[in-house]
């Protein structure tokens, strides 16, 4: 009896180490990468919404310097930088990229383990009472005991999770390796317009800068010292954030290259078991993203 | 005098049919067709070297308006500056918008890719459905076992 209980507990030392216990380099990498992703889509969504409401501020600016001239302006003919189609592709392709990198990532973490897990114990506990009714109902005295049903069941899971690795390691590299390109065009086209809305956001702030010098200075006396001084107090602050939104966006463009470099290292090393250097990029990039979470984050408290 | 929004939108340019969107980015200039491009703009506008000089003009103006010490002055220049952030502004929606159809295309791809990642979860899923099954024919055989005795 002894015997066959050490015999079982080899089996299950065997088949704890066949199945593995801590994270594929697979899974560690495409969940890291997922989360990097996931702050760089959030941030990206950021600067749009950002950059608009920004292209609207200076709009609305121009239409009070405008209101009292001889060329007044339309408020009709106020446009956004963005239009409601062009942000919505852009919303569509962004949570289409956050969807890949978390689906990547839960195939690659193995999230069916817990239907597997009930599975297998099911399939154990069946086997321990086939073995009890047949030992009853037969001479043939097979008795199946709750250490060999929970064997049983360990190695279904064991098979279980070597079927679906094995699905996983055949498949999902050829994934990552199809969308490499399509990572590379998507972080291409939205540095494009990161450098669209830089250039915009830079005159905007100028805009809103001389306008402000504007009005303060036809408003002249009428404005009380006070509420003078609170206007003229405005201008450094519109210089200061337009020299954040600057630096922010030129973030932001860095943060899109890493994430192409590190797809591609992604792709790279879906193949092969030497992740180090994919390891540093990722490192690199969620750092990138992190630091632009929290401009963000103060941005939302300044308003 | 700054034209407004309400007014023709671009100072007098030399008159012409509507071009492709520009763009400086060479991925972008298969965008957009010009035939249907309602916010075609004119040729003088999609010379990257016109766009540099608007640009130039621009910020060489703004020197001007915060070394002028006349109000009069700083409105005049103001002015022509309100025009020329009008022309960079219409430029600019333009290449987003020619961008837009980038992004469209690519939204397939991407789709594309998520639907053969769904593919590999459901063949994921089959496995466990097949080890369930296994589990849900064992539990048959079990309860056939245990009546056989009184069939018997």
């Amino acid at each position: 009896m002894r015997e066959r209980r050490s015999s079982t507990g080899l089996l299950l030392a065997c088949l704890l180490s066949f199945t593995g216990c801590s994270l594929s380099p697979l899974a560690r990498n495409t969940a890291q990468f997922s989360t990097a992703t996931s702050a760089v889509v959030e941030n990206t969504r950021n600067a749009y919404r950002a950059a608009v409401r920004l292209n609207e501020d200076a709009q609305y600016s121009l239409l009070v310097a405008r209101y009292d001239s001889d060329h007044p302006m339309d408020p009709h003919s106020i446009r956004p930088l963005i239009d409601e189609k062009g942000l919505e592709a852009r919303t569509e392709v962004l949570d289409g990229l956050r969807v890949y990198a978390q689906t990547m990532a839960d195939l690659s973490s193995g999230v069916s383990s817990p239907q597997l897990n009930q599975a297998a114990a099911a399939c154990g506990a069946n086997l321990k009472s086939l073995g009890d009714a047949l030992s009853s109902a037969t001479p043939v005295g097979i008795k199946i005991s709750d250490t060999e049903a929970n064997a049983a069941s360990t190695a279904l899971k064991a098979l279980g999770d070597l079927l679906i690795n094995r699905e996983i390691k055949q498949s999902v590299p050829k994934v990552i390796r199809d969308m490499d390109p399509n990572v590379d065009a998507l972080t291409k086209l939205l540095s494009s317009d990161i450098d669209v809305l830089r250039d915009q956001a830079s005159r905007d702030y100028e805009q809103i800068l001389a306008q402000q010098d504007q009005f303060i200075r036809h408003a002249g006396t009428s404005l009380a010292p006070v509420e003078r001084r609170a206007e003229v107090q405005r201008l450094p602050r519109i210089l200061a954030d337009k020299k954040a939104t600057e630096d922010m966006l030129a973030d932001l463009k860095s943060s899109l290259q890493k994430l192409a470099v590190t797809h591609h290292a992604l792709a790279a090393a879906a193949t092969s078991k030497n992740d180090a250097s994919l390891q540093a990029r990722i490192a690199d990039l969620r750092a990138s993203a992190e630091g632009l979470a929290d401009f963000y984050e103060s941005l939302s408290r300044s308003k | 005098m700054a034209p407004s929004k309400s007014s023709p939108k671009l100072p007098p340019q030399p008159a012409t049919t509507p071009l492709a969107m520009p763009t400086t980015d060479d991925q972008c200039s298969s965008a957009a067709p010009a035939e249907t491009d309602p916010l075609a703009l004119p040729p003088a506008l999609t010379d990257p070297d016109t766009i540099e000089t608007y640009k130039t003009l621009y910020d060489v103006l703004g020197r001007a308006y915060w070394e002028a010490s006349d109000l009069t002055a700083k409105d005049t220049i103001q002015g022509a500056r309100d025009a020329i952030y009008e022309i960079l502004t219409d430029l600019n929606i333009a290449k987003l918008e020619a961008n837009t159809a980038l992004f469209l295309a690519l939204k397939t791809k991407i789709r594309d890719s998520n639907k053969a990642l769904e593919e590999i979860r459901d063949r994921i899923n089959a496995i466990t459905k097949n080890i369930s099954t296994a589990s849900s024919v064992i539990a048959a055989i079990a309860k056939v076992a245990s009546i056989a005795p009184t069939l018997l």
